[in-house]
């Protein structure tokens, strides 16, 4: 008797929790098409005001290159992305987060808290130490991205991400917690792949295609020869 | 910009000695005269200063004494200022600056820069006309093939680093034009960011 409760016990939960992923992944959802929008900026901006509370959103910062290209995107939509936000950054290295910093000088108004994330590999780190700090790593993301996420609820919210391999983490925590728990609502990930990507994704790109809720490439070929699940709009870093 | 002048970027991590003794060459200084530069500007890079105080005393470069401030450049470390070519070709070199952009911006004709995506962009963005050389050193073939692709599109001159192939590119920036690069700010894809924020 005890075993037949169980064991439907045990069914009903793994039939709610493949419902769970099914909803949660992308993957399954059908393809929305870039909607020929009759909406101009000004209505945009205005679909903004009208919510009366303040947009969240989550950027990481991980070296040179992304950074760089992570920072041109947040002063190229300003308007959206740095009007009274409440900006989360994620950041491995002190000049990254330096730089973020005198971009913010021009946006008073954005009250900004940073994170520190621990790089997944150092270099001639012995196999123990490896799996230590891996380790270490994913435990202080986990407790990152779960406070960050949990503080997103019931705001407009949006993780903004694109190369770094620390993406792929929080992405595997922000789609962990969104199975677990029931009732949480979508992550609203949005990733841009690098423009220096012409013919092929990055691995991140090609890890978190299937995960994220809308990738954006910033070349045609791109789009049309390895991803066509992606959005192409032209360069916009 | 009283002063006709070429800025030269190495970008900040990885230096690129090639590039940097080509541009000091007798023959590149001497093309860059006749087309009028009488400053050439270099940031070649972190730990690359020795052998770049070496390439110069090489040319029989004078060291100038007048004092230039750290600050204006925005560098962390010293600021080498040297006269070449008769004292008919200023020369200023330093590490790394943090005002890359106000310096392509505010003082530079021509850039000549490695084809690291931020740099094509400070240039571009700038609407500054850029040559492109290409580090065939790296393993990645992507700097190569982004320079293609912008090479395609117009927006830039490239070359690779030996002294014909830059002279090359000089010759092609004094006289070719280079199309308008396209502004950045797309609705398209801000109207999916406020689409998603808003769901």
């Amino acid at each position: 008797m005890n075993t037949a409760y169980l064991a439907s016990l045990v069914l009903i939960v793994t039939a709610v929790y493949v419902v769970r992923l099914v909803t949660i992944l992308p993957l399954f959802h059908t393809q929305t098409k870039v909607r020929k929008d009759t909406r101009d900026e000004a209505s945009v901006l205005r679909t903004q005001k009208s919510s009366k509370k303040r947009l969240k959103i989550f950027v990481f910062l991980g070296s040179g290159g992304h950074t760089g290209e992570m920072l041109r995107l947040l002063q190229n939509y300003k308007d959206l992305l740095l009007n009274e936000s409440i900006i989360y950054v994620g950041y491995s290295d002190q000049a990254s987060r330096q730089k973020f910093c005198s971009l913010l000088q021009d946006f008073p108004r954005c009250q900004v808290q940073y994170y520190e994330f621990m790089k997944a590999r150092e270099v001639k780190a012995t196999l123990l130490q490896s799996v230590k700090t891996i380790i270490g790593t994913l435990v202080q993301s986990l407790v990152h991205v779960v406070r960050i996420r949990l503080s997103m609820c019931g705001s407009p919210h949006l993780f903004l991400l694109n190369g770094p391999g620390t993406c792929c983490i929080i992405t595997l925590w922000l789609k962990i917690m969104e199975l677990v728990l029931l009732f949480l609502d979508s992550s609203h990930i949005v990733y841009v792949e690098s423009l220096a990507r012409i013919n092929t994704p990055s691995l991140t790109g090609k890890i978190l295609y299937w995960v994220v809720d809308e990738f954006v490439v910033q070349w045609q070929e791109l789009r049309d020869n390895c991803l066509p699940r992606s959005k192409w709009f032209g360069i916009l870093v | 910009m009283e002063k006709k002048t070429i800025f030269v970027t190495c970008g900040a991590t990885i230096p690129f000695p090639k590039l940097v003794s080509c541009v000091l060459s007798d023959g590149f200084c001497r093309e860059l005269v006749e087309y009028g530069f009488v400053r050439l500007i270099i940031q070649f890079g972190t730990n690359f200063a020795t052998e770049f105080e070496q390439l110069v005393q090489e040319r029989r470069g004078k060291t100038e004494d007048t004092e230039i401030s750290n600050d204006e450049f925005g560098c962390g470390g010293d600021v080498r200022r040297y006269a070449l070519m008769d004292g008919r070709l200023e020369v200023i070199g330093f590490d790394f600056s943090t005002k890359v952009q106000k310096i392509i911006g505010d003082l530079s004709n021509l850039v000549i820069s490695h084809a690291g995506t931020g740099s094509i962009l400070d240039s571009l963005r700038l609407n500054k006309p850029l040559i492109v050389c290409v580090n065939d050193s790296l393993m990645d073939n992507h700097q190569q093939q982004i320079a293609d692709k912008f090479v395609a599109l117009g927006y830039l001159w490239s070359c690779v680093p030996s002294k014909i192939s830059l002279t090359a590119g000089l010759r092609a920036s004094q006289t070719e034009k280079l199309k308008p690069f396209p502004i950045s700010h797309n609705s398209g894809f801000e109207r999916l960011l406020s689409d998603v924020i808003y769901s």
